[in-house]
């Protein structure tokens, strides 16, 4: 992130140049006592927060990932393979994102909505992978209620994938308001926030997908 | 000096991409409101004050609600085998008075003073994000309705107000009451953490030129640490809900010893929420006294940066000591010892803070007004409810203590005794500021008073009762567990009981003073010669706060421009040189030209409907599951799609000389 | 310290000691046995500790309140903090902290060894009553040659290191006997243990104390510790083969009744049917968490439901409850007998037990439990058939 050099509070006499000139402000897009704008600190402290939330129904998982039933547990139900793949095109549509970032920041917006658009897409792509396992699973036999092990695993991917989904209507939300002018404030730092968001959901899958899938039980 | 001017179109989004936003590209037909007088501006504003005293307010009756439940268990506890309330009741009762107290009446009576205080002690004209924070005012009052509503629909919750699975789940709490409390905490779950991703950024972010964090007023600072365990502790908690929730309305068996499940994943889940959501309880309180005790003790509290730094490490610690609440629970010897030894270490930041506070008035000129008898009230009885907390960190003896009279004691001491006289101090101090209106001090006084020996009444013998072996949440006593002699289990029982009436009548004389002041003459900007920010203002404040954002030189910056120090190097001789009111003035003077205010919005309240709406479906329809989603999904994007600030065609033309407020729109829906 | 202030901390704690109940059976500082000695030795200077301090810091503020009021003096001097003074009087807390928590650690340790385990009693809560048994062993005074099933009342000999291993069938419970021992919750799904030896011969309150529902606060139980002899005489009389009633008595038409109306729960060892099979109750049939108490021995023991409620008339009470430690074990063994019953709690229970305690055993409100109670159903019994089972059940020690 460019722009973290948080000015640390002034000398006592000496006010920012141009603060104190009349004109008061708000505060956003504006001066900032951490030099973060209210935005993007904002959107820091939610994604720490939303470590705890992901930390309890994580160790929730790991406590019961063993109470399986019927033998149905990941030996019998993981398809590496096939996960890995999404788990790359989600990866993938973190690049898409940065992509998406530089692009606001060089003004280019015709480039900006590519790569959100971009974005989605392998988002969605990455959720109708995540429909299509899990209805495998539960042909398989593993209902939500199956068993500890069952409830678990999809309350923790099902809260995810919400997350990815949620993802997917802010990016497309915040295409349609460009392409409609419809974007108030700085959009390069929109863009920039929306994009800490997924970045941080694609890093809860990969903690999930090497938790959950890749280390045996 | 047009000290509101309507923003123009290109200042309208100050330093925005240069886009106005015109009635036509705004959403649908719905223009957003601009009242200045009338319930609409209540209902729809994003000022931080007015926010703030709804908070107080709505939190105030739920003070009484809590308290009637209370006297009704006490009524019943009054003798052996009492009648007035049958088992399920009573379970039902306990269990709503703890959650009242604690969600609905000390959490959002601490979000009011959080939200009028903060911003204008670090001398901001608002919070960070203004329609967040009616989100969250909106949110809680809806949760808080939509929990009550179980009384009338089948009962409410009786597992106790830590709801210990495998009691909560439905074979074991067949009614709809647990999912009322689940549905209702993970609503009011919501304002909390939004409050506290706003008033983080607001306080780290929107200080007044020349406020150093360690220039910032230590109730803000107190707050501040506040926000942090919030933004930790509740997604903890929010975990443990959902995890309830899909247990009894999805079938999950997260919590079903026949499945396999461990019920001591509850207890760890909702205890590591639980440990710092009692500091979350008490630090504003803190916060407050940390105010009041300087201001009439006419000094500066002694050791700021040690109460600072006490405070942010009894906030990080609060997490590391959760499973104290488990001493019994079969944790292991090791574990025991573990959180033993972690919570006598808490105990020392703790009393960091008592040291500081005595250590203010030690030399100081004391002004006993009601305020300052509320802060010694705290600084005396948390005392003694610390104390008890030691003896609970000594985790053998704790097993003898723990599901008795005696935590109960405990809680209340620190609770009562700490948070809510905290609270009321805060509530005299600032009612000046904040209503523009001196509260009787005689009134006060009898206040004080009857609170005090109330309290003390009722939960001084509840130690007595705790460790001579009267466990907790019974609803009834038996004669041959009571003991012998004159001051027996029945007796203590009894004053207990009496003490609980003498603290409600204590608290109703507040509202007697609030009614009798009410005619007051206005009060005086500066009444008490304090020491912060905040009075730096009218009383009650202009909507925009301060006419001059002010500069800050040092901590306790009011005081020091008051008062000069005249004396040679290391003799002290402080002069007045100037009063509060010309203070104010020579600010209001150099007023600033232009002030944008952030405008009221529809979306907060629409989109803090549409939770109970969804909260109800869950129960009873699944139509009203996407009802509510819907009307969420709408507020949402009409909140999105509409600007901080509402366009300038939204209000009526300025008055012709220039200086009259905007007047409400004729037409506005 | 002044001569005064020595009154005045006798008189305070004298006070306190006067404002408490006498004999409360469940008093946290009458330590009874050698694992609440343990937890004494390390609580009461704690406690004096605390109060000390107390007393320090709320004579501090007096002062503070009287010598600084406004009595019109200037502005005081603006002193923001003393670092060297902050310092010091963080340090004293903490060293007296870590004064406290190394006998803790030592006594969490010692509580927990159960290295000299002389004798193992399972306890079982459910809601909303306990059942005590005694496995197949060695220890527990001469051995247990054949399992003992009682509820409520849990016989132990003194100066036995007793471990109660204990677990739930449904929610969690917790078992306390204050005189003998802290407290350890039962878990559903787990064993958890808990200490309890007791010096002198006596009957020991407790309470559940982890709130367990609608009728937590009538779930009791006690501990009775007699001499070695007394208690290898109460285990012969546990163990000792069935007796029917003589033919044409009153109670041999109870055994009837019992039967047909109480046998599906509650098990009497030896009880055979008509064909001359043995009864098996099945209470996992009708009851939610699969257990009622078991009544081969119910009038060895004097409470019932979940020791809420007594078998024995005030007078045999206090004769009984309150015997010195020489005799008490000697007045436990007569049980009840048919002078001292009180036949109007037991009776009453019969006639209707949720209107006594309250329990789920509306069957219109079973829905969430597959029909299944929570507690003992109103059987509707008749006053005749309730005359039959209280003389059966007066048979049973």
């Amino acid at each position: 992130m460019s722009d973290t050099t948080i000015t640390e509070s002034h000398d006592a006499e000496a006010i920012p140049p141009g603060y104190d000139d009349g004109e008061d402000h708000i505060g956003l897009e504006h001066h900032t006592s951490t030099g973060l704008s209210n935005t993007k600190l904002a959107m820091w402290l939610f994604l720490g927060s939303e470590c705890l939330l992901f930390g309890g129904l994580i160790s929730t998982y790991m406590l019961y990932r063993n109470r399986q039933s019927d033998q149905l547990g990941p030996d019998q139900l993981w398809d590496i393979p096939f996960t890995s793949a999404t788990s790359f095109v989600l990866l993938m549509s973190s690049l898409t994102m940065v992509m998406s970032v530089s692009a606001a920041k060089r003004k280019d917006e015709r480039g900006t909505k590519l790569w959100l658009t971009v974005t989605a897409l392998l988002g969605g792509l990455f959720l109708a992978g995540q429909v299509y396992e899990f209805t495998t699973f539960y042909r398989e036999g593993l209902g939500y209620t199956t068993s500890l092990f069952s409830s678990s695993f999809y309350t923790l991917t099902g809260f995810h994938g919400v997350h990815v989904a949620v993802g997917i209507v802010m990016l497309l939300s915040l295409v349609a308001m460009l392409v409609r002018g419809k974007l108030v404030g700085d959009k390069a730092e929109t863009v920039e926030m929306i994009g800490l968001y997924w970045h941080f959901v694609d890093v809860v899958w990969i903690v999930i997908f090497t938790l959950v899938y890749l280390i045996p039980a | 000096m047009a000290i509101i001017e309507r923003p123009t179109e290109t200042s309208a989004l100050a330093g925005g991409g240069g886009l106005a936003v015109t009635p036509s590209s705004s959403y649908g037909n719905f223009r957003r409101p601009v009242q200045t007088t009338g319930w609409k501006s209540w209902a729809f504003t994003v000022d931080h004050k007015k926010i703030g005293i709804m908070y107080g307010v709505v939190a105030m009756v739920f003070f009484f609600v809590g308290g009637l439940e209370a006297l009704l268990i006490r009524l019943q506890l009054a003798q052996a085998d009492g009648t007035i309330l049958s088992a399920d009741k009573y379970n039902q009762m306990f269990t709503m008075h703890a959650t009242t107290m604690v969600f609905l009446f000390v959490m959002p009576m601490a979000a009011a003073f959080a939200n009028y205080m903060m911003p204008l002690q670090i001398g901001a004209r608002d919070v960070a994000f203004p329609r967040l924070n009616a989100l969250s005012l909106w949110l809680f009052v809806f949760g808080g309705i939509f929990i009550n509503t179980s009384w009338i629909l089948g009962g409410a919750a009786d597992g106790g107000w830590f709801m210990y699975a495998p009691n909560s789940s439905v074979p074991f709490s067949p009614t709809n009451g647990v999912d009322f409390w689940v549905l209702g905490l993970l609503i009011t779950g919501v304002a909390s953490q939004v409050g506290a991703i706003n008033l983080i950024v607001t306080a780290l972010n929107m200080r007044a030129p020349g406020m150093k964090l360690m220039r910032m007023p230590i109730f803000t600072w107190m707050a501040l640490v506040v926000q942090f365990l919030l933004l930790f502790a509740i997604p903890v908690i929010t975990v443990a809900l959902f995890l309830l929730m899909f247990q009894r309305n999805f079938g999950a068996t997260f919590f079903s010893v026949e499945a396999g499940a461990d019920p001591l994943l509850w207890q760890h889940l909702f205890w590591l929420f639980g440990h710092p959501e009692v500091y979350i309880l008490v630090l504003p309180a803190f916060g407050i006294i940390s105010e009041v005790l300087p201001t009439f003790s006419r000094k500066p509290l002694f050791g700021y940066p040690f109460v600072v730094f006490s405070g942010a490490a009894i906030g990080f610690v609060g997490f590391g000591v959760w499973a104290h609440h488990m001493f019994a629970a079969g944790l292991g010897p090791i574990s025991v010892a573990v959180f033993s030894v972690a919570t006598m270490a808490i105990a020392v930041p703790t009393g960091v803070k008592i040291i500081n506070w005595t250590l203010t008035m030690w030399g100081g000129k004391l002004w006993f007004t009601t305020a300052m008898l509320f802060a010694i009230g705290l600084i005396v009885q948390f005392t003694i409810g610390g104390l008890s907390g030691v003896t609970h960190a000594v985790a053998p003896s704790d097993t003898q203590q723990t599901d008795t009279y005696y935590i109960v004691a405990h809680f209340h001491y620190v609770i009562f005794g700490g948070a809510v006289l905290g609270l009321f101090a805060g509530i005299y101090y600032w009612w000046p500021k904040v209503f523009g209106k001196m509260l009787n001090e005689n009134w006060g006084r009898a206040n004080f008073w009857f609170m005090i020996i109330g309290m003390n009444m009722t939960f001084g013998p509840m130690h007595i009762l705790g460790l001579q072996g009267q466990p907790r949440r019974m609803y009834i006593w038996t004669e041959n567990r009571a003991g012998e002699g004159f001051f027996d289990l029945a007796f203590w029982n009894l004053v207990s009981s009496i003490g609980a009436f003498v603290l409600g009548f204590g608290a109703l004389l507040f509202l007697v003073n609030v009614w009798v002041s009410r005619k007051n003459p206005p009060a005086p900007a500066d009444p008490w010669d304090a020491r912060s920010l905040e009075w730096i203002t009218s009383s009650p404040p202009k909507e925009y706060n301060f006419a001059r954002i002010p500069t800050v030189h040092t901590l306790d910056e009011f005081f020091h421009r008051k008062y000069e120090d005249v004396g040679d190097a290391d003799q002290h001789d402080y002069k007045q040189v100037a009063t509060g009111e010309e203070v104010i003035q020579l600010e209001e003077k150099l007023a600033d030209k232009h002030i944008h205010l952030p405008s009221p919005s529809y979306w907060p309240l629409v989109l803090a409907f549409s939770f109970p709406v969804l909260a109800y479906g869950v129960i009873y329809s699944t139509l009203l599951i996407i009802a509510g989603a819907a009307i969420a999904v709408l507020a949402l994007f009409g909140w999105a799609l509409e600007p901080p600030t509402a366009d300038d065609s939204e209000f009526d033309p300025p008055a012709p000389d220039g200086d009259q407020p905007s007047k409400e729109l004729a037409v506005s829906v | 310290m002044s001569r005064n202030a020595r009154i005045g901390l006798a008189l305070g704690v004298g006070a306190l000691a006067a404002g408490c109940a006498e004999n409360a059976p469940q008093d946290t500082f009458q330590p009874a046995g050698p694992n609440a000695q343990q937890i004494q030795d390390l609580q009461v200077p704690v406690f004096i500790l605390a109060g000390i301090v107390g007393v320090i810091v709320l004579t501090f503020v007096a002062i503070i309140i009287v010598k600084f009021r406004d009595k019109g003096q200037a502005i005081p001097d603006q002193a923001h903090g003393k670092p060297t003074l902050e310092i010091v009087l963080t340090i004293i807390p903490a060293l007296i902290l870590i004064g406290v928590a190394i006998p803790t650690v030592g006594t969490i340790m010692a509580l927990n060894d159960t290295e000299g385990t002389e004798c193992v009693v399972n306890v079982t809560g459910q809601q909303w009553w306990w059942e005590i048994d005694y496995p197949v062993q060695d220890g527990c005074g001469s051995g247990i040659t054949e399992p003992i099933v009682t509820s409520g009342q849990m016989v132990i000999p003194v100066g036995t290191e007793v471990l109660v291993r204990g677990t739930s069938r449904d929610v969690i419970h917790s078992w306390w006997i204050p005189r003998l021992n802290g407290k350890r919750d039962m878990v559903p799904g787990r064993v958890q243990t808990n200490k309890l030896e007791a010096d002198e011969p006596g009957i020991y309150f407790g309470q559940c104390t982890e709130f367990c529902g609608l009728s937590h606060a009538n779930m009791r139980m006690e501990v009775i510790a007699m001499t070695p002899d007394d208690f290898e005489a109460w285990k012969a009389g546990q163990i000792k083969p069935y007796e029917a009633p003589a033919a044409g008595t009153l109670a041999a038409a109870g055994e009837q009744t019992f039967i047909a109306q109480c046998s599906r729960c509650h098990q009497v060892n030896g009880l055979e049917d008509a064909d001359g099979a043995p009864i098996v109750s099945r209470p996992d049939l009708s009851v939610y968490s699969g257990a009622a108490p078991n009544l081969s021995w119910l009038m060895t023991r004097n409470t019932f439901a979940g020791a809420a409620f007594d078998l024995l008339t005030p007078e045999c009470y206090a004769d009984v409850w309150y015997a010195p430690s020489e005799v008490v074990g000697e007045k436990y063994l007569e049980g009840v007998t048919p002078d001292c019953l009180n036949s109007v709690q037991l009776r009453e229970w019969l006639r209707n037990a949720p209107a006594m305690k309250p329990m789920y055993t509306d069957p219109t409100k079973l829905e969430e439990t597959d029909g299944l109670v929570r507690g003992m159903p109103n059987l509707a019994l008749s006053e005749d058939q309730i005359d039959e089972l209280v003389a059966y059940l007066l048979e049973r020690k």
